[in-house]
């Protein structure tokens, strides 16, 4: 995962012309899916991930049911045609862990005490990667929620930081996940100020940590009003 | 049914113990259980430790064995870390493939050795772009009583730390068994929010009673190199920041102390 | 002129009057929050009505159901709600007055069939009793459409008003029951209208001035089949 020897910071920009503090183009599309009862598509960079809900409905096996509330159910898939080097198709390591992460990211939002004994289940397809899938996958599911009329509190937001070239910066691209030092993916609930994921992985001084963790809210909030608008302004044309 | 409802009885009961500055077992908010680790124990594997702490028992193994390396890194080393769940360890635990948490016990100590490049991978090189030495981790969880991630992580580095390059099994530069010097030693230290007041090395009831809890991976030059979130609920921003500076207090205790 | 209703999502602040907090709200810290996506409606209660949702079914709730499984003593039945209901097989016999052997309940109601029905009882284990109204039967020439439970209401219109403009302009038997389904009766074409005028008003329940429009549609519909005369009429 971290290969040496590309310089990732030129004259005081990324690669791509990005600020530290940037994040990638965003783009998003509620209720784009027929037979799911909720559905995202959501564009962050290259990356292009697709989010349905299908629930509450009930649960299988029933031994299975929770009697007091509905059971949250979140799987993460990559198209094999998704990334640079063809991935075989069905859940490996990776997905797994990502789908518990992601899963419990949504989880304090959900009002599941209105639905016992159903399952909620959010199925997010990776369609084309471009490091930052997970966080774009929370953001689409997030939509895809409460667009299929589930019970929440609030909207949950994510996105991730990294170091590269010794610095603290916003949402990697691939290059820069491959050849940084430390990528951190965080999921929020933006207007409280809740963290409800957080996984690090590579190196980084509790200072960098913290300026990461700030940077992140911030991207948050903005991701946030990006998804709030996407489901106002979906109800606002006819 | 029965069981979910000694489930609440024994929650309200942490959390009440938690709300009068308690614990089940008399601790400290930030104190460990009592920790035993033992070294070298299972003779056929490369490094091996058995790691108590408390009630909650890991033994982890490491085997070595060449194999390709990566494309794109022909001349390292591959470490590949797994655990086990296995059923006698727990009335939760059943046979089967690796489920999510197992995945993420596993992928999570990997995360800290990697981060903190423990291993210098292109020491395990035998022929670039052939043959390197792949390092097999494997946790083996015997009891859990709670905390699973910290035994494992602890385990795993006083396994590496007396580690042995079987040159010899396999027939390669004949020079004996070469040990492979650690290069750092991180330490998980994992927290739980009950009460909101962090709780350091939950045991298995007060896992169930929080809601959520953080793994800090820290390197022995108090740089972090990983973390991890559980839990149905989300942490406050202070709270991670706190637990982060405890976490990396508490991993430098135990790395005095065990490794 | 189109007006939009207040759109909403999850989490969204409504108003600090949390004595008048109603469905589709919660409330934190002396504050009324959105719970769903949908549409806030302020006229007594502070509610949110959700564009979508799954039925959940109440007690007295009358209901559209389809047997699913025949399971002695009880036919199961979906009430397209994700829980199931189950109607007691002396709802055929009239206060039991007869008694349904075992092996004979499909030749009282089979699978598939579709029915009116009361929501008879709810409880905390989410079981849902049926109890079966007059003229429980559906079948026949007639068509089944299912819209979201949640503009049932748009559909029933202000003291009936949007359903008896519909009945009388498409000139078909519409009946619309709670959980979203709703059964036309009449003339092939008239059923195609008032189909396409039900989807309509879903889809555009949360704005205003949605009677008018529905009256025009529904006006220039039939002037231009008027127009198009004893060719039939093709949509």
């Amino acid at each position: 995962m971290k290969e040496e020897g590309i310089e990732l910071i030129k004259d005081g920009k990324r690669l791509d012309g990005r600020g530290f503090d940037e994040l990638r183009p965003i783009k998003i599309e509620v209720g784009v899916l027929k037979r799911a009862d909720g559905s995202c598509y959501f564009e962050l960079g290259d990356n292009k991930v697709i989010a349905a809900v299908y629930g509450p409905r009930e649960m299988h096996p029933r031994h299975a049911q929770d009697a007091k509330m509905a059971v949250l159910k979140y799987r993460y898939n990559m198209a094999p045609f998704s990334v640079d080097e063809r991935k075989r198709p069905g859940p490996d390591r990776r997905s797994v862990e990502i789908s518990k992460v992601s899963r419990e990211a949504l989880e304090p939002v959900i009002i599941k005490e209105f639905y016992p004994k159903t399952e909620i289940d959010v199925y997010v397809e990776i369609l084309q990667s471009d490091a930052g899938t997970r966080t774009a996958g929370i953001n689409a599911a997030s939509i895809a929620l409460a667009d299929a009329g589930i019970p929440m509190k609030d909207l949950v937001s994510s996105v991730a930081v990294g170091k590269i070239d010794g610095e603290v910066v916003l949402d990697l691209n691939a290059v820069e996940d491959n050849y940084g030092e430390a990528d951190m993916p965080i999921a929020m609930i933006a207007r409280r100020n809740t963290i409800t994921a957080l996984q690090m992985d590579g190196r980084m001084t509790k200072d960098e940590f913290e300026k990461g963790l700030k940077l992140a809210m911030n991207a948050c909030q903005q991701i946030y009003e990006l998804q709030r608008t996407a489901l106002i302004e979906r109800y606002s044309e006819m | 049914m029965g069981l979910e409802i000694m489930d609440d009885v024994r929650r309200d009961y942490i959390y009440n113990l938690v709300r009068r500055g308690k614990r089940e077992d008399g601790r400290g908010f930030q104190d460990y259980r009592e920790i035993k680790v033992e070294k070298g124990i299972i003779k056929k594997a490369e490094g091996s430790a058995r790691v108590k702490i408390g009630n909650t028992e890991v033994l982890v193994g490491v085997k070595l064995e060449p194999g390709e390396p990566f494309p794109d890194s022909p001349d390292k080393g591959v470490i590949i870390t797994n655990a086990e769940l296995v059923p006698l360890a727990s009335p939760e635990f059943e046979p089967g493939p690796p489920n999510e948490d197992s995945v993420q016990l596993a992928r999570v100590v990997d995360r800290g050795i990697r981060g903190s490049e423990a291993i210098d991978l292109s020491k395990l090189c035998i022929e670039e772009g052939e043959k390197v030495w792949i390092v097999f981790i494997d946790i083996h969880v015997l009891d859990n009583d709670g905390n699973l991630v910290d035994a494992a992580a602890l385990g795993a580095i006083a396994s590496l730390l007396n580690l042995r390059m079987p040159a010899e099994r396999y027939g390669l530069s004949g020079e004996g068994e070469e040990m492979i010097p650690l290069q750092d030693k991180p330490v998980a230290v994992t927290m739980v929010d009950i009460g909101g007041e962090i709780l350091v090395d939950p045991n298995y009831n007060e896992e169930k009673a929080a809601v959520s809890g953080l793994t800090v991976i820290s390197n022995t030059d108090g740089t972090i190199s990983g973390m991890q979130k559980y839990g149905r609920e989300g942490l406050k921003e202070e709270k991670v920041s706190e637990m982060v500076e405890i976490g990396i207090e508490k991993a430098d205790e135990l790395r005095q102390r065990f490794l | 002129m189109k007006r939009m209703y207040k759109v909403v999502i999850p989490g969204d602040f409504i108003s600090e009057d949390v004595n008048r907090a109603g469905e589709g709200t919660y409330i934190e810290e002396g504050k009324v929050y959105a719970m769903r996506y949908g549409v806030v409606d302020e006229k007594d209660e502070i509610k949110v009505v959700p564009f979508v949702g799954k039925y959940q079914p109440a007690k007295g709730d009358v209901v559209i159901g389809r047997i699913t499984e025949i399971s002695f003593p009880y036919w199961i039945v979906d009430i397209a709600s994700p829980y199931e209901a189950r109607l007691h097989m002396s709802e055929v016999t009239s206060g039991g007055k007869k008694r349904v052997e075992f092996g004979s309940m499909h030749t009282y109601l089979d699978i598939d069939d579709l029915i009116v029905a009361k929501v008879t009882n709810t409880d905390a284990m989410m079981r849902i009793d049926l109890g079966l109204m007059e003229d429980f039967q559906l079948g026949g020439d007639g068509r089944l459409i299912t819209i979201p439970y949640t503009k049932v209401p748009r559909i029933i219109g202000r003291k009936g008003s949007m359903i008896r403009m519909l009945k009388e302009k498409c000139n078909c038997f519409i009946f619309v029951a709670k959980n979203g389904r709703i059964w036309i009766r009449g003339k092939e074409e008239d059923m195609s209208l008032a189909s396409e005028v039900i989807l309509m008003i879903a889809n555009e329940a949360h704005t205003s001035g949605l009677t008018d429009r529905v009256a025009d549609f529904l006006d220039s519909y039939r002037s231009k089949m008027v127009k198009i005369g004893n060719k039939g009429l093709k949509r």
